[in-house]
């Protein structure tokens, strides 16, 4: 068997470990290389600088743990620049296992980080059932959907929400997103009906949807994966796991262009050889 | 009756919520959210419903001690678990610190985080036996597709400087040229589709 | 990713790395972890769902006589009537109620949130000269390159008539422009299952074996 023959028969699993290890590797052995910040992200860095101070920022929690990687220090990075911002912050999430984690990123940057009070600088409505039927009602009658926060507390019972009653009353939507229900549904049924800041964070895979919505103006800014978050964190200068990351990002991305190419070679000698 | 019902139902539902959107305020808009609240009601009991299933299936499995009929005892016992964890304190059972809360970032979180990272090892494998330019088609979208894994990450701009510019570019414009025109498609699915069944012209879901 | 102490942490390891065993081969490990997974996904969006929606906005509003809440919980309740084959005829109802609701405000957001706005973005471009007075030079071939895109893609999927002529030529325009879009998808798809496997193997580097600083 030649060379040839061998490399087309490659066993998987050593495929497996390369790929494995080109994201080991760089953990021990950091690159430090600059991340670059792209212009979807700068616009929503940008409204969130802009927002006067006391503005209402909507974080939309639709993700679960494989999410997390890719939007976890997304979360993190805009929490700890709405709080620098003397922004308040509302949380609620379309999908139940995002809760915990939106729940924890708004207890460490919040209360732990900025010493913000909670019912007054931030709430947790946690998980709102019902999808786009939800956005709907939501943009109508906020304290109609969020009756009770996450431990129970009426929502008249919270300084933060006297005066935010409607769509009218948030400064800026985030959806954290990475599927059904999320920012498909926040674009179409919430901000078609009332407008408004509307800004999304995906997963990779996503992300590429939703350009279409920023060039129309539909989003005010999109924060693409993993690589968007290390950008967002590069802007609030708290670089955090998705900058670590992105060294191993790169490793492996080179490394599967080698995959594909060496693919391509072992297809074109093939040919030949038949030929 | 049982069929004329249902069929008048989605008729009404449907045609008063489309009409309605239009009416922002009023008692009209009034009832309008009452069923949109009585809509996440009933969803609700879609999960309970799920869950229930769930226990059903397995519990057949197990009675007939059907094929991997152990691991569904597993399966049972982790609902179980979970039931009573988050029950067991009333609301409070949900609080950090609590054993429902430990379940979920120790068990629930790497689990359902590392079952979908396998996917990172399968891609990488079909990359090498299967992604091969076969025909001109093919060659765009590798070309496409390595220029956009080199424009993402910062190991891209150190090779050329152009790359995260002319991926910004192949994104916002032929890439969202082409998302666009399949999103008008599927709208018009959408609504040709939603418009049968709200008239009775399809009704398979009420097999 | 989240740095716990003690025994847990191990649990998270040791699970992480039942699932990884898959990629040697299927195995009672992965199977074991595969099936307490599904059951405790089950339980927590049981919980989830009871403590954040059901007790309070169903169960407790009516225990404090708020009797509209019969209604959508009778209808919930019929939906559990299709585990019997005489009474599945009753799960009708709740059905064509939700289906009713979703499929008119989907009509609705379909025109009003997409169609509408995508094809204003389409042309709004090429009002007022914008392209040659707002846009600089590479956005401008940029917008031009958008309506060809569109038009074209559209064009691809439009099987009313032959594909051949000029429908033919630009039909094939539409397949390489859905092959790049495609494209961009497969690397973007690479970027998020890279970036997941980064956070597991990070969890196991720093969390478990604390062996980064």
């Amino acid at each position: 068997m030649n060379l040839l023959d061998k490399l087309s028969r490659l066993d998987r699993r050593i495929i497996f470990l390369t790929v494995a290890l080109a994201v080991i590797i760089p953990l021990f052995l950091p690159l430090r290389l600059p991340v670059e910040v792209t212009a979807p992200v700068k616009q929503l860095y940008d409204v969130v600088e802009e927002l006067p101070e006391g503005s209402v920022v909507l974080m939309s929690i639709d993700y679960d743990p494989s999410g997390a990687p890719e939007l976890q220090p997304a979360t993190i990075s805009i929490m700890r620049h709405c709080f620098r911002r003397n922004l308040k912050v509302m949380v609620l999430g379309l999908w139940a296992p995002g809760v915990p984690l939106g729940t924890r990123a708004l207890e460490e940057v919040g209360a732990q980080e900025y010493a913000k009070v909670y019912g007054v600088d931030y709430v947790n409505f946690g998980y709102r059932p019902g999808g786009a039927v939800t956005l709907v009602n939501l943009g109508r009658d906020i304290h109609d959907v969020c009756r009770q926060d996450i431990y129970g507390t009426p929502v008249e019972d919270l300084p933060m929400m006297e005066k935010v009653k409607d769509a009218g009353d948030i400064g800026l939507v985030i959806s954290m997103s990475m599927g059904v229900p999320g920012s498909d549904q926040w674009i179409w049924y919430y901000h078609a009906r009332y407008r408004g800041n509307l800004a999304t964070a995906q997963t990779a895979i996503g992300a590429p949807r939703y350009y279409q919505y920023l060039q129309t103006g539909q989003l005010v800014g999109l924060i693409g994966g993993m690589k968007g978050s290390a950008e967002y964190e590069r802007l609030v200068e708290t670089p955090g796991l998705a900058t670590v990351g992105m060294d191993s990002q790169s490793i492996a991305h080179l490394l599967i262009i080698g995959f594909v190419i060496l693919g391509n070679v072992i297809l074109w000698l093939e040919k030949r050889r038949k030929a | 009756m049982r069929l004329q019902i249902p069929l008048i139902i989605i008729l009404v539902t449907g045609l008063f919520t489309m009409v309605t959107a239009f009416i922002p305020a009023g008692p009209v808009a009034d009832l309008n959210q009452l069923f949109r609240n009585w809509y996440i009601g009933i969803i609700t009991f879609f999960i309970f419903l799920g869950t229930l299933n769930l226990v059903r299936v397995n519990g057949e499995k197990i009675k007939g001690k059907r094929r991997d009929w152990p691991y569904s005892i597993i399966m049972i016992a982790s609902l179980a678990i979970m039931l009573f964890a988050g029950f067991y304190k009333g609301r409070a059972s949900m609080d950090e610190g609590q054993p429902f809360m430990y379940l979920y970032f120790n068990v629930q979180f790497p689990l359902e985080s590392t079952m979908y990272s396998l996917l990172a090892f399968f891609v990488t494998s079909a990359s090498f036996r299967a992604f091969r330019a076969r025909n001109r088609q093919a060659a765009v979208l590798l070309v496409a597709a390595v220029i956009i894994m080199l424009g993402r990450v910062p190991v891209g701009s150190l090779i050329w400087k152009g790359f995260p510019d002319v991926t910004e570019w192949i994104m916002q414009f032929p890439n969202a040229a082409a998302k666009r025109g399949i999103r008008l498609g599927i709208d018009l699915g959408l609504i040709s589709m939603a418009l049968r069944m709200i008239l009775g012209i399809e009704r398979s879901y009420m097999q | 990713m989240y740095m716990t102490t003690g025994p847990w942490v191990w649990v998270a390891g040791v699970l992480t790395l039942a699932i990884y065993s898959f990629l040697y081969k299927d195995n009672p490990f992965y199977k074991v972890a595969e099936y307490i997974f599904v059951g405790l996904s089950a339980g927590y969006w049981a919980v989830f769902l009871w403590w954040n929606y059901a007790y309070p906005n169903l169960f407790e509003p009516l225990g404090q006589g708020n009797y509209w809440n019969i209604i959508p919980i009778v209808l919930g309740l019929m939906m559990f009537t299709q585990v019997s084959k005489r009474s599945s005829w009753l799960v009708r109802f709740p059905l064509t109620f939700v289906l009713g609701v979703s499929l008119g405000l989907q009509i609705v957001a379909a025109v009003e949130g997409d169609m509408v706005p995508q094809l204003r973005g389409t042309f709004t471009p090429f009002s007022e000269g914008a392209l040659f007075n707002t846009y600089d030079f590479w956005s401008s071939v940029g917008y031009i390159v958008l309506l060809v895109g569109v038009l074209a893609t559209l064009t691809y999927f439009f099987f009313s008539r032959e594909q051949k002529g000029p429908l033919g030529v630009t039909s094939r325009i539409g397949i390489y422009f859905l092959m790049v879009a495609f494209g961009a998808s497969f690397g973007y798809t690479i970027m998020a299952r890279i970036s997941l496997l980064f956070g597991r193997l990070h969890f196991l580097m720093a969390d478990w074996l604390h062996l980064l600083g």
